[in-house]
Parts: C-alpha cells; structure tokens; sequence
C-alpha cells in the first residue's frame, strides 16, 4: 500500500514539477532573447491542449509504440529516487534503470517508424546514433562511481556521500555526466534527432493531438529520470525538497547552456562523444582504480 | 458561420485551445518577412503560447500569406486536410481576400475562402507586425466564443468546397509529377 | 531410464529412416523428425546428474564413456528446446524450401545425434568424435540454401577443422604425458603440472575448438558467409544452437580446467590466459557489433551480432568468478532462444517474401503481426532490455566486470548492448515497418504451424525474464559442481555484492506504466485511422511510396566514420588466393600434360638420381 503511494507521489511530482520547469525554462530562454516568453503553466496547456484534439493514427503499431514509450518510462521513473522519497528501497540498481528507459525509447521508435514517414526514421536513426554517442562515456563515469562506492543502488550511491560530493570528490566523472545528460536530455547543441528545420522535427513529425500529448508527457518524465539520476549520484544527499532545488538548478544550467549553442551534424555528437568525454571519463575510471579521489 | 452548441468539455478544452496555438505558415507568397518581428524580441508572439510547428499534423494554425497560384493551392489544401480537428485558417494580406494586385493574374486565385475556409482574414499590402498579433488576438476571442468553426464548416459543406477546387484546378485525370 | 547411448543410435538409425519417409512424403517425415526431437528433450528432461555409460574402447587406458554433468544437461537441454521447436517449424517450412528434403531431414537427426553425444561426453576423445559427426551433418546442410552456399559449407568446415584439429592435438598431447583422457583427470593432472607453458598450450588449443564454432575473433568470418547461404531455417539451428557448442568446449576449457587455480592472477583475479581469451571476446563484440550496423542483408546482420553476443559469453566465462560466469551461461540460454526466434521471423518473411534484403522489403508488419511480434520480443531480449530474459545476463555481466573494475571491457560490452539496439532496429524499421511494398500487397501471415513455434520461444523469453528460476537453478547446480561460488537468488530477486533487483517488481511496474499510458489514451478522444500512404510530404505529391521507405543506408552517416576499416575477411581472402596460385603454381609444373614438361621432369630426376648415385 505503502509502494503504491510512493509510486503516485513520484509520478506526480514528475508530472508537475517536470511540466512546471520546462515551462519554466521556455521563459528564461525567452529572457536570454530578450523577449517576455511564455507564462509558466505554458506547458500544462500545451500538453492538454494537445490531448483535446482529434488527431490522425497510422495503425496499431503506432498507438502501441506511443503507449509502450509512456508506460516504459513510468516505469522507469517509479524506480528513481527522489532525494529520500524512493518507491522500491533496494530494488533502484542503476542498470535497471538506464535499461528500462531504453523500453520507452525502443517503443517511441518503433512507433514513429510504425507511421511511415521517412523523416521519422531518419530522425530515430539519428536519435540512436546520439545515444551510441553519450551513453558509453556515462555509463563508464558511473560506473567508475559504482566501483568507488561498492553498490549500484541508486539511493545508496546518494547515501554513501556524506563526506562530500561525488561531483567534488570525482570532478572529471561529474563533468562527463553532466555533457552526456545534454546529449540524453536532447538539449542544444545535441538535438540533431529533432532538428525541425531539417527533417521535420525528426520522430514526431507524424504525431497528431492526442499522440502528441502522450510523447509531450513522455519527454516531461525521461527529463525527470535523466537529471534524477545526475543528481542522486552527483549531488550529495537530499531529501525530497533540496532534491527538487538541486534538479532545479541543474535543470537551469543545462537550459543555459544549451540557449546559446548551435546544432551538432550527427556524427560529430558521436566523434564528440567519443573523443573528449570518453577519454575524460577513462582518466576518471583509471583515478578511481588508482585510488585518486578527493 | 453558425455557432455550434458546445459541451462543457469542448468549453474547456477551447480555452485550452485558445492559450496555445501552433502555426504552420505557409509562406510561398511574399508575406513571410512579416513574421520574424512578430516571433522575436519585438513582439514576441510566444507570450500567447503561440509558436511555429514543423508539420501539419502538430498545427492549429494555417497562416497563408500572399497570393497562391493554382499550383500552390493544391498543396494548401493538401496540407490543410491533413491537420488534426479543430484548424484554423487566417489568410494573410490583400491576395488571400480578393486577388490584391494579381487581381486579374491567369495563375493566381483571387478568394481564398472558396478552397478552404477562411476564419480570419488580415487585410493590407503588407500588414504590420501590429496588425498581426490584433489577427492573432481576435482569433483567440473567436475561439474562446466558439465561433472560429471553420472546420466544421468545411466538414458540412464539403462538397460546395471540393466542387469549388474542382471549378479551379480541374479534374486530374494523369496522376504524375506534372499533372497534380 | 532410457540410456544416452541407446538415444544417439536411436538418431543415427532415425536419421535413415527419416530419409526413407521424406522420400515418400516430406511433411510425414518433417513430423517424424520433430516426434524424435521432441522425445529427445523429454528423455533429456528427466536424465539423473551423474548417471554414466560405458562406449567404447580406442586408445589403450582410455574407456570412452557418457556422463550426465550439469552443464552438458544445461547444454543439451537449451539445444534440444531449440531443435525440436525448429523441426516443428519445418514442417510447414519444408514443403517449399531445401532443395534436397530428404537429406536435409537424415542430417539434421545427425547432427542431433552428434550435438547430445557433444554434451554428454566424459572425455576429450568422446567429445571429439561426436563433435566431428555434428560438424558433418550441419556441413551438408549448409548448401542446401543459396546459390554461393557450397561455397560458404566449404568456408565453415575449414574453420570449424582449424579449431577442431588443434583440439584434437592439444588431446593427444595430454594423451601422450599422461595416458588419460577424462576432464576429472586431465584437470586432476594439470593442477599438478609444473610447466605453466604446458598448461597455457592445453587450455588455449582446446579454447580454440570453441572459439572457430561460436565465432569468436579471428575465426568470426565463417558466420557472415554461411548465415548468409545456409536454408533460412536451419540458421536458427546453426545460431541458436551449434554456435552454443563452442560455448560449451569455452566453458569446458576454462572451468572444468580450473583456469582460476592453475595460472596465477594477472588483474584481480583474472589469469592472463582469460585476460586474453576476453579481449577476443572484446574484439569480437567490436567486430561485431559494427559490421552488423553495416549490413543490407537480414541474416547476415545477426550472423554479425552472434559474434557479438559469443563475445558476451566468452567475457561472461573468462571473468570467472559466481556472477560473471553464471552471466555467461545464462547468456548462452538468451541467445539460443533470441537467435531461434530472429532465425525464424526471418525464414518466415524469406519463406513469403523470397527475399533477405532489408531494402526490398517493407511494412510487412500490416501483412505478417505474429511474425513481427516474435521477432519483436526476439531483438528486446538480444538487446538486452527488460523485462525479457535477456537483461538478466547482461545485468550479470556488467556487475561482474565492475566488480573486478575492468573498465575497460565494460566499455566495449556497453558499446555492444547500445550498438545492439541500433543494428536490431535496423531489420525492424526497414522490414517490419515503414511502407509496404507494392509487390508485397499480396503476402500473408504465415500458416499456424509455423507460428506456434515461435510463439512459443517468445512465451519462453518473456516467462524466463519475469520468472528466471528455472535457469537460475542449472546455473547454481553447474556452478556448484565446479566449485565456483554460487549465485544468490531468491525468488525472483536476484543478488550480487553491488546490489540487487527483482524481476517481477519490473514487470509488474511496466505493465502499471502501460495501463496508465492506456487510460490516458482511452479517455482522450479517438485518432482517424488514415491510410500509410497519407504522410507529411511538405505538400508534396508522391506517387511511387516504394521509395518513400526509409532502409537503404539506415545508419549511413554513422557507418561514414568506419568506412575504411582493416577487414579479416579481406585478410584471409588474400590468403585464399596466394594458396591458390602457389597450387596453380604446383599444378602448372607437375600435372600440366606437354611434352616438354614431361622431358623435363624426367632429366630432373635424372640428374637427382645421378647426384645422389642410387
């Protein structure tokens, strides 16, 4: 009973929070080009907005791609911690996690290919061409974090910092991750997928209204499950409220980044990858083994 | 247009839709200048949670600038038929209303609301920055009234418009590149 | 109990039989074959751990006997799974397909014979011999497909000779210092053994056998080519199952030889040996991986990823310790099953279709669902996503390399989980999905019997992902008996030093993201379904959707940056050819018919014969 409501109180925070801070982060670009921008529930009427319409199918497939993204992704999301509020104590191995997302990008794939727009598939090989790129320079600065700390609980990774911060005590592997959560969050100059100048916003160029919205919620929850990760494993220990602050504020930074970049041709993100982050993160991992650590 | 009676959902949901309007422009006319000012720092049309898509098919809004050759016109309605319900047409500039100087032109249509229909025209040759967000204001009144039906107005009377098409672009008998 | 010795001549004379029987009628004989199979299993089923046989007798000291291990029961039980759902998938198959029906049915049951004699073997010698009559049937199967297919047997069974002839030299060696020939003993000796070079020689050579069989760097070109050519069906006996024999001559080398105990550590614990035999594994899952992002042609992108994944297997095994090597064998069971299922999704669209390029094809998922759905389920498991069962291995050999802090080998496994997510998309996306071709309007959903099949191994990978006991319990058996520290489970949490997790737990939590993804879609309003030709063209008028269909080059701006890698196959081709021309050389000079020639090799043996004064 207790899991149930846990798992509720994660998934709403993912809805609202997610939702409040992308809206929040279409203002503050806004403010970097000087404009007004949106309000801060923006994104909440965009989202219904796009619910309410009547949009168009291309078969089964395509729905069942749409609801096995979302359901892969609540998925995943119910077993991120939260700062103190985790769903399933014990069960948050970080492989499951970084895993079970890939059911809800296989399912978003599947059925953005499923409607047969070329743009889609070529936006889906991009996306999984981007994501050959960072994974392998994150998951080997995490894994340098799982060696040090002898777990790969995600909740006992954030408990076993009480001296400091990873990020301190591991800079390198903290810089590694946070290039890669750019890469995974789909930011600028990382979002070759979804270029909508080039191939029309790439996966989702045949989504219509309803569908729309389901993969708007979708993103909202891979954000929430991407910089969760970052700063449970990073950020020192939190509870719920400093949890939110922390994803705040690294939610900000990586929207200030990415708000005065241009836009990476696709196999530079993976030559990009591949060069600088994953030698950084070798240098992490050959610190950690040697014992180099703050 | 007739209004139609809505249920308390289609009330919400028409706020809804009147707060967050995408646009698909389609721009093969000589409008489209008109359009950065409005989108960036000077006016900002993202204040109203207005914001340009990429396809048809995320789009509320068609915004048809300029004249639209024969040629043009099936592309529009093309494109217009692939938007999800509720759509809404403006039609931008004096060509879209009454042919503006390619009044008399063998290549151009003169009404644009013969094809599809038409919710909101903008008049002038061009019109300002100014006189587009006051458009896109009036849109967004109609819309929370419940008035901007043109969507149901095409569905109703579908073969008034495709008669129409059919008047202008003739029959395509040869289906191939040059003939469509 | 029914003997195994008793169960291999069953096949051997059932083999005939089925020869008979295909003769007269194909199906009948495709039935029997899969009667015979199916039994095997059961027989197999309820085979008692240790029960032994007497054989024969071919070198003086040597009994060649049968002995039921866990890990041959393991073994054999995954090949027969295997086995029998392809036979019963080939009666249907058969009606159409092997040019030679009826020998095609004999071999199989050969090679059926060979691989349970493989796994039961309780000497090197025994291994052998059922190894070499496994090879041969699978040998003459191979050309019964393509055109090229003569060919790619030939390439096969040279191969497979390289490994299997140094095998037999290492078995003779230990034959001729220390007159005995079972892995008790051999291992019982080798502990003893000074000469740590001996020991090295002995594991490797015999590594070796396994290594040219599961397509393990440098002896991985065989696959490509004869995944290629091979009848369609009987790739997924050739991936699933013959390959997961040099898995078993790996594990043997490496565990029942107790790599561990016999070489000193190099790094945390890890010989040099197995240092060596995982960075084949590395390279393989390089190789791979990156060739299989490559290819055009279906089959022969997952002949790459069976590189790929006998890479896994091989680093699974090589690391050694409860984790990795439970990792290893339980990869040895996803890939069978993952690869069964590929295999035949494709022979079903090959069987319909009559084409194995990805670009010819399209959209056959509003034509084929069952098939797509199999083959769908197959590449979550190959790549390794939850909640099928082939996360579970992979999840183990992660942990295991973390736990030694191999940084570097986890790397390459992870380029190979995420660069696996992007060659299994690739038949996806441009077979099952997109456009469908206008001369595919016509083809229909394969018959039930070829559908039950592989429903069933889709059933089989998603049970085993939700519920992995049943495997988690041969592994503790198989690791118990060579003295590795089990692995923890209990129900279906499964632990390691680094943590656990729980695979109902997942699955229960995707099915309760599902339902909710499905409440949100039922309560908003319905989409129109519109026609797969009705698609955002920017305006455009098409009117050929055949080419609106996204396949060819798939993944062409990723494959730009390796376009000029260093290729073994070229290598060996350029081998090939020098050995033709020195024998064309040969040929020129001895067999050529001229007299002149004729003159002067007869003043040459002359002169010798004047030279030496005989």
């Amino acid at each position: 009973m207790m899991t149930i409501i846990r798992v509720a109180a994660v998934l709403l925070t993912g809805f609202f929070v997610g939702l409040t801070l992308e809206g929040v982060s279409r203002k503050i670009i806004a403010r970097i080009q000087r404009r007004y921008g949106p309000p801060w529930y923006q994104n909440f009427i965009d989202v219904f907005k796009a619910l309410s319409k009547n949009g168009i199918t291309h078969g089964w497939i395509f729905d069942f791609g749409i609801l096995m993204a979302l359901g892969g992704v609540i998925a995943t999301l119910a077993f991120v911690p939260l700062g103190d509020l985790v769903a399933f104590p014990g069960l948050d191995n970080l492989f499951i996690i970084v895993y079970l997302f890939a059911v809800g990008a296989l399912g978003m794939a599947m059925g953005m290919v499923g409607s047969g727009n070329p743009n889609s598939s070529i936006g889906v090989a991009r996306a999984l061409t981007q994501m050959l790129g960072y994974e392998i320079p994150y998951m080997i600065s995490v894994s340098a974090v799982m060696y040090y700390y002898k777990t790969a609980s995600v909740s006992e990774l954030m408990l076993s910092q009480q001296d400091s911060w990873t990020l301190l005590k591991m800079p390198l592997g903290g810089i590694v991750a946070f290039i890669s959560l750019l890469g995974m969050l789909g930011k600028k100059p990382f979002d070759t997928p979804i270029a909508p100048a080039e191939i029309a916003s790439g996966p989702m160029v045949e989504l219509s209204a309803k569908y729309m919205g389901l993969l708007m919620l979708m993103h909202t929850f891979s954000i929430f499950v991407e910089i969760g990760l970052f700063v449970d494993i990073f950020l020192g220990i939190s509870n719920y409220w400093t949890f939110l602050i922390k994803f705040t504020v690294i939610w900000i930074l990586a929207t200030l980044i990415s708000s005065v970049l241009p836009r990476f041709r696709i196999e530079q993100v993976v030559k990009f990858y591949w060069k600088v982050p994953l030698g950084l993160a070798f240098l992490q991992a050959l610190f950690v083994l040697l014992g180099w650590v703050f | 247009m007739a209004n139609h009676e809505r249920n308390i959902w289609e009330k919400i949901a028409d706020q809804l839709r009147s707060k967050s309007l995408w646009m698909l422009h389609y721009c093969t006319g000589c409008g489209a200048i008109e359009l950065p000012p409005s989108m960036t720092s000077r006016f900002d049309m993202e204040r109203f949670g207005m914001g340009p898509m990429a396809t048809p098919r995320q789009a509320d809004i068609l915004f048809i600038t300029g004249y639209l050759s024969a040629k043009t016109l099936r592309r529009v309605i093309y494109t217009y038929e692939q938007m999800p319900e509720p759509k809404y047409v403006i039609g931008f500039g004096s060509c879209t209303l009454n042919g503006g100087i390619y009044y008399d032109s063998y290549a151009t249509i003169n009404r644009l609301d013969y094809y599809i229909p038409v919710d909101l025209y903008i008049a002038g040759c061009m019109p300002r920055p100014e006189a587009l967000l006051e458009a896109f204001n009036e849109l967004m009144k109609m819309i929370r009234k419940g008035e901007a039906n043109g969507w149901r107005d095409y569905k109703e009377n579908y073969d008034w418009y495709k008669s129409n098409q059919i008047r202008s672009l003739g029959e395509v008998l040869v289906h191939d590149e040059f003939h469509e | 109990m029914i003997p195994i010795s008793y169960l291999v001549l069953v096949f051997l004379f059932g083999s005939v039989v089925s020869y008979l029987i295909t003769k007269a009628n194909r199906i009948v004989g495709a039935i029997f074959n899969f009667l015979l199979t199916f039994y095997a299993l059961f027989v197999l089923w309820n085979l008692e751990i240790g029960h032994t046989e007497k054989l024969f007798s071919i070198l003086e000291g040597v009994e060649n006997t049968f002995k039921v291990s866990s890990l041959g029961k393991y073994f054999s039980i995954i090949s027969l799974i295997v086995i029998s759902l392809v036979s019963f998938f080939i009666i249907e198959w058969i009606r159409k397909k092997p040019s030679r029906p009826a020998a095609f049915n004999a071999f199989v049951l050969i090679m059926s014979a060979g691989i349970i004699g493989v796994f039961f073997s309780n000497d090197l010698l025994t291994l052998y011999i059922f190894w070499e009559i496994a090879v041969l049937g699978s040998f003459l199967i191979v050309p019964m497909g393509k055109e090229d297919s003569k060919k790619a047997a030939v390439i096969y069974v040279v191969t497979s000779a390289i490994g299997s002839y140094m095998y037999l030299f290492a078995t003779f060696s230990i034959y001729n210092k220390y007159g005995i020939l079972e892995f008790d003993q051999v291992s019982r000796f080798l502990l003893n053994e000074p000469s740590n070079l001996f020991k090295w020689f002995i594991i490797l050579f015999i590594a070796s056998a396994g290594i040219a069989k599961s397509g393990i760097f440098p002896l991985h070109t065989w696959l490509r080519i004869t995944h290629g050519n091979a009848p369609d069906a009987f790739s997924a006996i050739l991936s699933g199952q013959l390959v997961k024999m040099g898995s078993y001559v790996l594990a043997i080398s490496l565990s029942v030889f107790p790599s561990t105990k016999l070489l000193a550590s190099f790094y945390s614990g890890v010989p040099l040996l197995n240092y060596i035999l995982i960075w084949l594994g590395n390279i393989s899952i390089i190789i791979g991986t990156f060739m299989a992002i490559r290819q055009n042609d279906m089959k022969q992108l997952i002949a790459y990823s069976s590189v790929a994944n006998g890479g896994y297997i091989l680093v699974g095994l090589g690391v050694m310790n409860s984790i990795g090597y439970a990792g290893g064998l339980f990869h040895v069971f996803n890939h069978a099953i993952a690869a069964a299922m590929i295999f035949l999704s494709f022979a079903a669209v090959v069987y319909r279709t009559g084409t194995t390029k990805i670009d010819e094809m399209g959209g056959l998922i509003w034509k084929m669902p069952w098939t797509f759905v199999t083959y769908l389920v197959g590449i979550i498991s190959l790549a390794g996503i939850p909640p099928t069962s082939g996360f579970i291995s992979k999840w183990m050999i992660f942990n295991a390399l973390l736990t030694k802090g191999m940084f570097v080998t986890l790397t390459i496994t992870f380029i190979g989980s995420v660069g696996s997510f992007l060659y299994v998309f690739r038949p996806l996306a441009g077979v099952f999905l997109g456009q469908l071709k206008k001369k595919h309007y016509e083809v229909k959903e394969v018959s039930p019997v070829m559908l039950i099949p592989m429903l069933v191994l889709t059933l089989l990978t998603l049970f085993i992902g939700v519920y992995p006991k049943p495997v988690l319990d041969f592994i503790v058996s198989i690791e118990n008996s060579l003295g590795i520290k089990p692995i923890e489970y209990s129900g279906t949490i499964i632990k390691t030093s680094l943590g656990q997790w729980d695979t109902l737990t997942v699955f229960t939590m995707f099915a309760v993201g599902f339902i909710i993804a499905l409440v949100l879609y039922i309560i908003f309003p319905r989409g129109k379904k519109v026609e797969l030709t009705d698609q955002y063209t920017g305006g455009e008028y098409l009117f050929n959707y055949d080419l609106y269909h996204y396949a060819t080059g798939f993944y062409r701006f990723l494959e730009r940056l390796y376009d000029k890698h260093p290729s073994f196959e070229k290598l060996y081709g350029m081998l090939v050819s020098f050995f033709k021309s020195m024998g064309e050389i040969i040929n020129e000079l001895f067999y050529k018919v001229s007299p002149s020639g004729y003159v002067f090799w007869i003043s040459i043996v002359i002169l010798i014969l004047f030279w030496v004064r005989w």
